[in-house]
């Protein structure tokens, strides 16, 4: 009879290997990429309401959303606002991966979801062996923070608050 | 400023400081309380740990090597085991080839060894009679006259030892061949065992046991790397002045003595003891070799600690140093020799895990999401229960 390896359910994950591909942080990435990427992603299932991570907390991770929805949320009161609604597909947490600084905002799960976890660590460790992997998903989270950065100069924009 | 404002700021900030707390006089107790306990149970079963180490130095030199393979489309198991078989098969034709060179040179080396041996006896005794010649407080009290004595009475105890040490090199080979079956599985396994622990982790703490797994992994490798690298620099120092000087087997010499010192302070006394002997033997009317060789091992000693160290281990463990002599003591004095070797490492990880968990454990926040969310789960699994009307 053949010795079950009790990690052998962690190490097979061909279906979250195609639901990355269509990923818009892993756009580009080649097969074999995919698959080292694959290898340092880690899965987490979150509840309604449960927190991801608070504001002020020092950022470890980039979240990817599998399935389900998040709330980013700022403690601007007691009950603190929801400034925007992230679904599957969307990843946040973007900004840790680039320095350690305090998360701006809080995640808040929005509805029972599963999230696609990366480690800075792992993140930094791959500009050192797999730079051309560490490019393609550096130049994915500048054009998120690109895309963020007009979203909010048009919204304070005067001829966008006249309409 | 608006309220709101101040509001989101003092928030921030609250909860910043509860992130990160230094660990306290109890957390440190604990951590080196732990230490001990640990280096007593690893001294109970060396037979284990010494594998289990030189498994964890042999995944930290070949682990770079998987990643390419996986980049070419392997799977982690296949790379492993490709990793490792070329490994195997690269060390299995060195020692065939070394084979018959050890062979033809074994009788050489037992009687070199007990040469070597005899030299040191004989250097020990005429320094004793130089000194007692000089001072005469110490030609009364006769060192010289006794352990010409004991060299006499116990000159066939030599051979025996040399039988110790082999009989005890010969126990411990099947223990040893552990390593490389120990280092496949991490290679292979590691990653996976690592996520799998993650994943018993509550959702609350993930990222704080994430920085934690990931500082055990940066402690052990900059800890065993640096001491392979310190090794080999230091072998070529070593060696290097050995062959300058004109001593035989210079770079066996100096591996030795680079081994040596592994063990914390004493290494470096024991590897200059081995020189000093062969220079006693083999240059016995040239007692300036043997103070030459002293310097040269002050030398490399400051180069140890002024260059080489802060290149390779640097200050990979983060800790005091007055911590650090007194656990190299106390290891020694809990677990001998092994208590010396495993005592900084072990410390290192122990220190890592208890600081991680201190913080974990009195912050506030992160153990009130902790009960939040266990209270969600608990209510979830209850959603569709109702008593009885």
């Amino acid at each position: 009879m053949a010795i079950k390896n009790p990690f052998k359910r962690q190490l097979t994950m061909a279906p979250r290997l195609q639901r990355l591909s269509g990923l818009s942080l892993f756009a580009g990435l080649t097969r074999g990429e995919l698959r080292i990427i694959d290898g340092m992603l880690h899965q987490r299932d979150y509840l309604d309401g449960e927190v991801v991570f608070d504001e002020g907390e020092e950022g470890q991770a980039l979240y990817i959303i599998l399935e389900g929805a998040i709330e980013i949320r700022r403690q601007l009161s007691e009950e603190g606002v929801v400034l925007s609604v992230l679904k599957g597909g969307a990843f946040f947490g973007d900004m840790a991966l680039l320095d350690a600084a305090p998360r701006s905002a809080q995640a808040r799960a929005a509805s029972s979801c599963s999230l696609a976890v990366f480690f800075r660590e792992d993140f930094l460790g791959l500009m050192d062996t797999h730079a051309r992997i560490a490019s393609k998903i550096s130049l994915q989270i500048a054009r998120q923070m690109g895309a963020r950065v007009r979203q909010s100069a048009g919204e304070r924009s005067p001829v966008r608050q006249q309409l | 400023m608006s309220a709101s404002t101040t509001y989101s700021t003092d928030s921030a900030i609250l909860l910043r400081r509860s992130v990160r707390q230094d660990a306290g006089p109890f957390v440190w107790a604990v951590i080196l309380v732990a230490t001990c306990v640990l280096l007593l149970v690893f001294q109970k079963m060396l037979w284990l740990v010494v594998p289990m180490l030189l498994g964890l130095i042999l995944y930290y030199l070949l682990v770079g090597f998987l990643s390419p393979l996986i980049y070419w489309g392997r799977t982690r198991e296949s790379a492993a085991a490709i990793v490792m078989g070329s490994f195997l098969l690269v060390t299995a034709g060195l020692v065939l080839a070394a084979v018959p060179w050890v062979v033809d040179h074994l009788g050489d080396w037992q009687a070199l060894v007990l040469r070597y041996f005899d030299g040191g006896l004989h250097w020990i005794l005429e320094t004793l009679r130089w000194l007692e010649s000089s001072f005469s407080f110490l030609r009364n009290a006769g060192f010289a006259e006794k352990m010409s004595q004991r060299m006499t009475s116990g000159s066939g105890d030599v051979v025996s030892h040399v039988e110790v040490v082999l009989m005890g090199a010969a126990v411990w080979a099947p223990s040893l061949l552990l390593s490389p079956f120990l280092a496949f599985f991490f290679l292979r396994d590691g990653h996976a065992f690592n996520r799998f622990l993650s994943h018993a982790v509550p959702n609350a703490f993930f990222e704080r046991t994430l920085a934690l797994m990931h500082e055990i992994d940066q402690t052990l490798r900059a800890y065993f790397v640096g001491l392979i690298k310190l090794t080999v620099l230091d072998t070529v120092s070593l060696g290097l002045g050995l062959w300058l000087l004109g001593f035989p087997g210079p770079w066996v010499l100096g591996l030795i003595c680079a081994v040596f010192a592994w063990i914390p302070y004493v290494g470096s006394i024991l590897g200059g003891l081995l020189v000093v002997l062969v220079a006693a033997t083999d240059f016995p009317t040239q007692p300036t070799m043997a103070y030459w060789a002293i310097a040269l091992f002050g030398f490399v000693r400051l180069l140890d600690d002024f260059v080489y160290m802060p290149m390779t281990i640097g200050k990979s463990l983060h800790m005091h140093p007055l911590i650090t002599v007194v656990m190299i003591f106390a290891g020694g004095a809990i677990a001998g020799i092994s208590g010396l070797m495993l005592v900084l490492p072990v410390l290192g990880v122990v220190m890592v895990i208890g600081t991680a968990v201190g913080q974990i454990v009195t912050d506030e926040r992160l153990m009130a999401r902790h009960r939040f969310a266990r209270e969600l789960r608990r209510s979830m699994a209850a959603r569709d229960l109702r008593g009885p009307k």
